[in-house]
């Protein structure tokens, strides 16, 4: 059986949730400047109120996703005025440092709350697989992912290169100095872009949730993976961004699928397998694969 | 548990976080080198002491050298390509790297027994001398951490250290001077590593059994917290604070809380800590750079 054609669907299906995982980290980095290690996190503590809403207290899903937005968006600007702006004066590390130990609150706070064992939420129909091909499968779920993957990032693209807010965004993130003396301010913007990182984080935990399951502990791989799909596209650099996530998608599906002789890498090397990825970009290319010279002032 | 076996446990513990607390320190504290991989180097030392010692009955002395040695080749492995980098870059890169190592600790299952974990690691002998009973066993270790914090002292206050705050000020002016950036902090960065790796193999001689959840980056943000508590690049300051905050937890045990979430307790305890200490002292935590 040829294994290729079903790994590349697997691959836009795991590039997906990382583009949209990691598209809003990139974004606010642009702005802020500040590695968020506590983006998994926050994607983390969306898809646990999403799971208290729906499999818990029985919401429909279509009443409890626009509920779990507005509550990331208060958590988002709670978490960007307590942890991140009284840091942003004082260098790179004291971010890092209070990033760091949001991660870990959230964290125990998810376990304390919910237990530290696996969830998951409810798929019914979702998860049947249809075939497509011979013997290639999708789920409607998995549909659903790739899609809307691709609606968002068309809405994204339109918004930060064909609007107002858009530019103001990229100003910033280019030159915040020169901007702000051109009067865009850059409180306000980072607010919206922090918030819009949150929401895009908590999406693609739900869509985490429903392709596989949840657990306290899951943030940190998908902080780890947005870093390394941000340091494979350049730092910054949304799109770049964006195609290494679907690039680190394929290397993690090709890992597995690929025999080399008769030896295959077993599965649970598919995430080491990544991070060497991002030591070999680190040692080599260090700024990105994707990157384009800036433009001077 | 007696009350003189629960003593010794806390002043075993104490020893183990004052090896790690303090050699975290050096790296982060004096050097600015902000390493995640420092619970991997540990882990390292972890797990080579416990497979030496089951598999192979390694001798105390041998299985601590070998620990050493891996650790320091781990991380001269990291420090060629993440010395170079800038500091966001040095973060995520040793962030990878504990990542990598904890997936082979989970993965590789002939070797490590995945997060089963390894049982049975046995006390050191030295010589006519066994080290069963947790009151021999302080002695020993007290007797190491002494030793250890002895060479810290002279490191501390030692020329390397003025290198090691030079380049963490102004790297620049540093290289002006004719010192090589670059391998100031791959020492560092070893010598870390190194210390970590030792306590690490003091804390599989201890509890016998270790397994991938003693090293996670919930223990990372442990150590950190101590050693910003105490003032980064303090010697005196992490030793208080590590005694502080290992002690700091030992009343929730006394409480009637459901032990599963113990752990998470414990965990929010520290960053709550971490959080506070960075909020109210970031005008002040790193020193200022000061003009050339």
């Amino acid at each position: 059986m040829d294994i290729l054609p079903q790994l590349l669907i697997n691959t836009l299906i795991t590039g997906s949730i990382y583009a949209l995982a990691s598209s809003g980290l990139s974004l606010s980095y642009g702005l802020l400047k500040i590695l968020n290690f506590a983006h998994g996190q926050m994607m983390t503590v969306g898809v646990y109120i999403f799971y208290l809403l729906t499999a818990e207290h029985g919401i429909s899903v279509f009443a409890a996703f626009p509920l779990t937005m507005i509550f990331t968006l208060l958590l988002s600007t709670i978490i960007l005025y307590v942890f991140i702006l009284p840091f942003s004066r004082y260098g790179i590390v004291l971010p890092f440092i209070s990033t760091l130990a949001l991660a870990t609150i959230l964290e125990s706070l998810i376990s304390i709350f919910f237990g530290v064992n696996v969830k998951s939420l409810s798929t019914g129909s979702f998860a049947e697989s249809i075939e497509i091909g011979p013997t290639y499968y999708i789920t409607p779920i998995q549909i659903i992912i790739f899609s809307s993957a691709i609606v968002f990032l068309i809405i994204l693209a339109f918004f930060i290169h064909h609007t107002k807010f858009g530019r103001a965004i990229r100003s910033l993130s280019e030159n915040s100095y020169a901007a702000a003396s051109l009067g865009i301010s850059s409180a306000k913007v980072s607010l919206y872009v922090f918030g819009l990182s949150a929401i895009l984080a908590t999406y693609s935990g739900i869509l985490v949730g429903y392709e596989t399951n949840i657990q306290p502990t899951m943030g940190n791989i998908y902080t780890i993976k947005a870093f390394a799909v941000m340091i494979l596209g350049g730092l910054g650099n949304i799109w770049g961004t964006i195609a290494a996530s679907f690039l680190l998608g394929l290397i993690e599906n090709l890992s597995i699928g690929i025999d080399i002789g008769n030896w295959s890498l077993p599965v649970g090397y598919k995430d080491a397998f990544a991070y060497f990825v991002i030591l070999l970009v680190l040692l080599f290319k260090p700024e990105g694969l994707f990157t384009r010279a800036k433009r001077k002032t | 548990m007696g009350q003189l076996d629960y003593i010794n446990h806390l002043l075993i513990l104490l020893c183990i976080y004052l090896i790690l607390a303090q050699s975290f320190n050096f790296a982060f504290g004096l050097g600015g080198l902000f390493n995640l991989a420092h619970i991997a180097a540990y882990a390292l030392g972890a797990y080579c002491t416990a497979i030496l010692s089951t598999d192979y009955d390694k001798s105390f002395f041998y299985c601590l050298g070998v620990s050493a040695v891996i650790a320091a080749f781990f991380s001269l492995l990291l420090g060629a390509i993440a010395i170079r980098l800038s500091q966001e870059y040095f973060a995520v890169g040793t962030l990878a790297f504990s990542a990598i190592v904890s997936s082979f600790l989970i993965n590789w299952k002939s070797l490590t027994h995945g997060v089963l974990g390894i049982p049975n690691i046995p006390r050191p002998v030295i010589g006519q001398i066994d080290f069963y009973q947790n009151s021999n066993f302080l002695a020993l270790l007290v007797g190491l951490t002494a030793l250890i914090m002895f060479l810290f002292y002279l490191l501390f206050y030692g020329r390397f250290a003025r290198d090691l705050k030079a380049q963490a000020e102004n790297p620049y002016a540093t290289m002006a001077i004719g010192k090589s950036v670059s391998s100031i902090r791959n020492d560092a960065f070893i010598i870390s590593s190194v210390f970590a790796s030792i306590g690490g193999s003091i804390f599989s001689y201890y509890l016998n059994y270790i397994d991938p959840s003693s090293f996670t980056l919930a223990e990372m943000v442990f150590v950190m917290s101590i050693v910003v508590l105490g003032k980064p690049g303090s010697f005196w300051g992490t030793i208080w604070a590590t005694t502080f905050l290992v002690l700091l937890p030992e009343p929730l045990r006394f409480v009637q809380i459901n032990a599963s979430i113990l752990g998470p307790m414990r965990q929010l305890l520290y960053a709550v800590i971490l959080f506070l200490v960075v909020y109210y002292k970031r005008a002040t935590i790193f020193p200022q750079k000061r003009e050339v």
